[in-house]
């Protein structure tokens, strides 16, 4: 990661008002979601608002900078592989249940395809992913699978990956 | 997540449904057998494939993920609280310090740092496992100030490495270029760059090593150069050129000695030892690179090479232009449908005409290329060797480029014509059409480089010429500057005009796509080069990193104005496996093996260079070990040469060791597959035992809601107690396999 001097300018870039440029007396600020959103990193991200949901506090997309930090060290390229698969497990579950169930597939699909595959055919492609991934067979992917699944792709570590 | 006393409620309730239990709050003793025991099973999975590092570190992620929030109470509840709840909670979150706790400060740092959890909460959880180690270590008396010490320099070992790495990482090499080009291309594209940028560090590498010990060296004692300098020497190397530092032939063989109190400088053994020292440390690189992307990317073939969900779950993070976005999404719906459709084509069985209609098209195409590439090789060797006589005839100083200019031709035209054979033959899997192309190409380069060596080593060094190390050194710096022209032309002129034509064309014809194969394998053709010619022309190095320097910045303009992304996902970390080795193994062995026999079979010219005068090569380094033997304080270097380097027996011994090790291995290896399909086998039927289980849950839901619909007031109550139920009836679900150690610990079930 580059160093923090530089991930705290460009947090405070984001919110010049917001975020005093002195940290210490540990300020509770929260830059809202749509600033966050719009930085050029992530702003063309089909997966944008489930990044700042997973790594803010509350699930809402507002980040402190400590969630700002934490986020950019993850996608990083020094991240150790199961800590990504971790956070990728998270990003992937919409419904924040714990697991990877069709309906988080079906969203997943049309986030990654804008689109242009008709209905039967993302519901297609979600059987087949749980057909291939869903190692006990009980119809949705739990993180284990996740990992598993992970191992066998050995592109996940340098993919998952946002460059600052 | 669910914690573990709720699922001892849940087996409760559903084994003693008639009795309504309040659900009961287990015996401290009972949750902590269960989280050993769920620690035990976790040990035994990452056993399995985790790596030695990251064994403590899976084990404690998954201890911990199930740990999350209750985690989270007991920071925040101060430790003397009540409730049998927190106090469980706080057991959990205090087994997980007292794991930390007994570390190595590295392994502690790198364990909290791979926990899933906000910067927040791994501050306080170092805070706590400092404080309490602290605590302990009040107890234990210091053992001795050496314990100390060694602590006190790690940790300062590890601040300055923190700090340096920062520092390169603040200097790397275009970083900003490389995120323009991964957001706009993706990561695949990008694998080229990086490969670049990497043999660019090799070159920088050798260039400073033979710049401080042979070059510098040479220049305190230069020789006059009588030559003329006219502007053709850039382009054939020879000329004025001939005599200065970049060739061989200039090199004293004289010991250096400034003043009679100055340090003697033995250039011959300076020059033999700087070149094994850059070849040691470019084969230990690759080794460790090799052996780092093996094991990341070694994967058992399994069913999910042809799937979906790599398709679905790598999205590349890295592609942040909007338009590349929209088109990378546009190429994933299409390689989508195409996998959909192939799946439905599997079983599509060919008949045996057409079976054997493609074995004599693969058997053709195969046929054809390898006489393509003898072919060529013969024209280089026919070239080469009556070379010598065009030269002779022609006065022309530009003539002898000509050899040159016809290996460059070979080069750009042929893995093109090999391109073309994917319209006769028709792959399986377009992997292996990329690996077949591969193959050919690599096959056709190493046996043009394989050929010129055979060449200069068997003809030019025997035939008698003055300084015929000087004149390899001329052929190969050629070589590569014609090499370098050709890139360059192909790129500012071939991939214009390619976009000018292909503009005509309004059909996704129109934009070419990036072909990675072909540009790293000339970057692995140039290296070769490279490294065979250090030995002949020290300044080579230089010249190849001005020359990547240049193709960086060329390729990145090219790669901008005439290229789309690429459409087809592209394996990159496979493919870097597979290029690294081709670097290691038919590449730098290759080098390994011509120096080799240049420096114990060939005899150096009689006039000029450091070894002139010499029968062999290698004699230098004999005739100091003789110098060495006679001084008695060096005996020690006698003695290794003597018994370790020089001895038979020593190499055969560690043969034999190394044959055994790589043997057991092999067999661990097999051992651990056996596990792996078991272990899977395992969670398959778990799953079936967890499907048996929420169906029987269902049924006695069923029969207990059957047996209270009678009165109204119980009726009232159950809903109150079944609606938890149902809740995390799922939940519950998902650690019944637990469920047979929970039954051994609980003895109320």
């Amino acid at each position: 990661m580059g160093s923090h001097g530089g991930l705290f300018y460009r947090y405070q870039d984001l919110a010049p008002q917001l975020v005093p440029l002195d940290y210490t007396s540990c300020p509770d600020v929260k830059v809202p979601y749509e600033l966050i959103g719009s930085m050029p990193e992530l702003k063309d991200n089909p997966f944008r608002q489930r990044i700042a949901q997973v790594f803010s506090d509350d699930g809402d997309g507002h980040m402190t900078l400590d969630n700002f930090l934490d986020m950019f060290s993850v996608m990083s390229e020094m991240a150790p592989r199961d800590l990504k698969a971790y956070y990728a497990f998270k990003i992937y579950d919409f419904n924040d249940d714990g697991y990877i169930c069709a309906w988080d597939l079906e969203q997943t699909v049309t986030k990654l395809t804008r689109g242009e595959l008709s209905a039967e055919e993302v519901s297609l492609v979600c059987e087949k992913v749980l057909g291939e991934a869903d190692g006990d067979h009980d119809g949705r992917l739990s993180l284990e699978d996740f990992q598993n699944m992970i191992l066998r792709a050995p592109d996940f570590l340098s993919t998952f990956h946002i460059r600052i | 997540m669910f914690s573990d006393d709720q699922l001892n409620e849940i087996i409760v309730e559903a084994e003693n449904v008639p009795s309504r239990v309040v659900p009961e709050k287990t015996p401290v003793n009972s949750s902590f057998s269960m989280v050993s025991s769920i620690s035990d099973i976790d040990m035994t999975d990452s056993q399995s494939f985790g790596n030695p590092d990251d064994k403590k570190s899976k084990q404690l992620l998954r201890f911990s993920t199930s740990l999350n929030e209750s985690f989270l109470q007991t920071l925040h509840r101060s430790p003397g609280s009540v409730g049998i709840d927190t106090s469980h909670e706080n057991i959990q979150g205090q087994k997980l310090i007292a794991s930390l706790i007994p570390m190595t400060s590295r392994d502690r740092i790198k364990a909290i740092r791979s926990q899933p959890r906000t910067m927040e909460e791994k501050r306080n959880l170092k805070k706590m496992v400092d404080k309490e180690k602290s605590k302990q270590s009040h107890r234990i008396l210091e053992f001795n100030c050496c314990a100390q010490c060694l602590n006190s320099v790690s940790q300062a070992y590890r601040r300055s490495k923190n700090s340096l790495s920062e520092l390169l990482s603040y200097i790397s090499l275009w970083q900003k270029t490389f995120k323009v080009i991964g957001g706009k291309f993706g990561t695949s594209v990008l694998s080229y760059f990086n490969f670049l940028r990497w043999l660019l560090k090799f070159n920088i590498f050798s260039f400073i090593v033979t710049f401080s010990f042979i070059i510098i060296p040479q220049f305190t004692v230069p020789e006059k150069n009588t030559l003329q300098f006219t502007g053709l020497e850039f382009f054939t190397g020879a000329g004025y050129f001939q005599d200065t530092v970049m060739y061989y032939g200039f090199y004293t063989n004289s010991t250096v000695q400034h003043g009679s109190s100055g340090a003697p400088y033995n250039m011959q053994l300076a020059y033999i030892f700087t070149t094994g020292a850059c070849l040691i440390v470019c084969f230990f690189s690759l080794l460790f690179s090799m052996a780092r992307y093996f094991r990341n990317n070694f994967i058992n073939p399994h069913i999910y090479s042809r799937g979906i969900t790599k398709l679905i779950f790598c999205w590349d993070f890295t592609v942040t232009h909007e338009r590349a976005v929209k088109l990378k999404q546009k190429n994933l719906s299409t390689e989508i449908r195409e996998n959909l459709s192939e799946i439905r084509q599997e079983n599509v069985k060919l008949t045996l005409n057409q079976q054997l209609i493609h074995v004599s098209a693969h058997l053709a195409a195969w046929v054809v290329s390898t006489g393509v590439a003898i072919a060529c090789c013969v024209a280089v060797y026919y070239l080469a060797e009556n070379n010598s006589e065009f030269l002779k005839n022609h006065q022309n100083p530009g003539a002898v480029l000509l050899l040159p200019f016809l290996v460059s031709c070979i080069n750009l035209a042929t893995p093109r014509l090999y391109s073309l054979f994917r319209l006769v033959e028709r792959y399986e899997t377009p992997r292996r059409e990329v690996y077949v192309l591969l193959i050919r190409n690599i096959f056709l380069k190493i046996s043009i480089i394989g050929i010129l060596c055979y060449y200069w080593l068997n003809i030019v060094a025997q035939a008698g010429e003055e300084c015929w190390e000087t004149l390899i050194g001329q052929e190969i710096y050629r070589l590569l500057l014609m090499d370098f022209v050709f890139s360059l032309a192909d790129s500012l002129l071939g991939e214009f005009l390619r976009r000018l034509i292909g503009m005509q064309f309004p059909t996704s014809l129109g934009l070419q796509e990036f072909d990675i194969a072909r540009n790293v394998l000339e970057l692995i053709y140039a290296q070769t080069l490279v490294w065979i010619g250090t030995f002949f022309c020290p300044l080579l190095p230089f010249i190849q990193m001005i020359t990547l320097f240049i193709m960086f910045y060329v390729k990145n303009i090219s790669l901008m104005m005439n290229f789309q992304p690429p459409s087809k996902a592209w394996r990159a970390s496979q493919m870097m496996t597979f290029f690294i080795f081709l670097l290691f193994f038919p590449s730098f062995t290759g080098v390994l093996c011509t120096l080799a026999i240049t420096i114990w079979r060939l005899k150096p010219s009689a006039d000029c260079g450091p070894f002139r005068g010499l029968p062999f090569f290698i004699h230098s380094i004999y005739s100091w070990i003789d110098t060495l033997s006679k001084r008695p304080g060096y005996l020690w270097v006698v003695w290794i040469y003597q018994n370790l380097i020089g001895s038979v027996h020593f190499f055969f011994i560690l043969t034999l060791i190394v044959l055994i090790i790589t043997y057991l291995y092999w067999q661990i290896t097999e051992g651990r597959k056996i596990m792996i399909r078991l272990l899977h086998e395992q969670i398959i039927n778990e799953g079936k035992d967890k499907m048996f289980l929420i169906e029987k849950l269902a049924k006695l839901q069923d029969m207990e809601k059957r047996a209270n619909t009678s009165s109204f007031t119980v009726e009232r109550r159950d809903v109150e107690q079944t609606s938890p139920l149902h809740v995390r009836e799922h939940n519950a679900a998902h650690d019944l396999r637990f469920r047979r150690s929970v039954q051994e610990e609980n003895p109320k079930v």
